[in-house]
């Protein structure tokens, strides 16, 4: 693996296990993400597939030692960017998109594949941003079942600073609020998947990291791997449910450490 | 109430933490019988009408129907968000 230094640490890994998403400010030459916004104001249609095409400084997104480090630690080093990718344009006054996955449900304990949502404005609540609900990811749950929820307690809007880029698990539950503003809300997706599962881990892994033991009076608060992938609980949902989740989360760490390597959770 | 009143029916489904109608909802999602009117997912944090079923139905509100605790059960999958309760209240609605 060549060096990358924008890796992400276990602290991060195992909050992305818990939660579904990471988000990243990419630190790109000064104008890129306005000059991009200004293109995507300008579209009359939308070329799907070929947005890079027509927009072309979008690969330096997807060159950005910030994106290829945070997509080797979830996907693996051999990870692979689709051919599909998609520009998202929330109209000004227009409304909810509700809960959604992207393709069918395919529930699975490891991380294969991963959303790339870039903003190149900034959003604000009141322009339709993206919403997710962190920690619906390992739900079995396809679009159909979601179609009685509306507002779901954890849920967050992806307001963000110009430049950002949030990854997301594939099957995190998503959609949009309305947008009231006078302003397009740009998101380009792209997608990405695993090509070969980890022998070893691909992020800033360090060993002692995996040495604290649980800490029962912190729990949520505590900030170590062992007490993120036990306790945090971002849906506030059930006892039966949240040792399910454990045991998931378990699994998909221990996936991505390579399955050698024994769990950290007691 | 007079019969020659129009009267609908209000659709509240609330997403219950367990079958228990006191354990704490998890999502709601209020369904007002207006032409025209469409459910919103919120930016900034919503208004959470009710923090239990039980809180609901102090209100007024009656379970129509409740959640199918003996569906199929997996002790190591994942699926939907919480318990479904859905109630109602049949009111004139100006």
């Amino acid at each position: 693996m060549s060096p990358n230094t924008h890796l992400l640490t276990d602290l991060e890994v195992a909050r992305f296990i818990v939660n579904g998403y990471h988000m990243v400010e990419l630190d790109l030459p000064d104008g890129v993400h306005e000059h991009i916004a200004e293109q995507l104001d300008a579209l009359t249609s939308n070329p799907g597939d070929g947005i890079t095409d027509t927009v072309p400084e979008l690969r330096q997104v997807l060159e950005a030692n910030a994106v290829t480090g945070a997509l080797t630690s979830l996907l693996g080093a051999e990870y692979t960017v689709g051919p599909h990718r998609h520009w998202h344009c929330k109209e000004p006054h227009t409304g909810t998109l509700h809960w959604h996955q992207d393709a069918t449900n395919n529930r699975d304990s490891r991380i294969v594949r991963c959303l790339g949502l870039y903003y190149p404005r900034t959003v604000t609540p009141d322009m339709g941003p993206t919403m997710i609900v962190p920690g619906t990811h390992f739900r079995n749950a396809p679009t159909d079942r979601m179609a009685t929820y509306t507002n779901i307690r954890g849920q967050i809007p992806l307001a963000v600073k110009a430049g950002t880029i949030a990854f997301t698990h594939f099957d995190l539950w998503h959609g949009t609020a309305a947008n009231r503003s006078n302003i397009k809300r740009h998101m380009v997706k792209f997608s990405f998947s695993r090509s070969k599962d980890n022998t070893s881990p691909t992020w800033n892994h360090d060993p002692a990291n995996l040495n604290d033991h649980r800490n029962w009076n912190l729990r949520e608060k505590a900030a170590t791997v062992g007490d993120i992938l036990t306790f945090a609980n971002p849906l506030g949902v059930s006892q039966s449910d949240h040792y399910k989740e454990r045991a998931i989360r378990n699994q998909c760490w221990n996936d991505l450490m390579g399955s050698s390597i024994p769990t950290p959770l007691d | 109430m007079p019969s020659n009143v129009p009267h609908r029916q209000r659709l509240l489904y609330l997403h219950a933490t367990t079958p228990n109608v006191f354990s704490k909802i998890l999502a709601y999602n209020l369904i007002e019988p207006v032409t025209g009117f469409r459910t919103e997912i919120k930016a900034e944090t919503p208004d959470w009408p009710y923090d239990t079923v039980h809180d609901a139905v102090v209100d007024g509100w009656q379970v129509i129907q409740f959640p199918h605790s003996q569906a199929p059960f997996d002790d190591k999958d994942l699926d939907v968000i919480g318990y479904e309760f859905i109630l109602q209240k049949i009111e004139i609605i100006q």
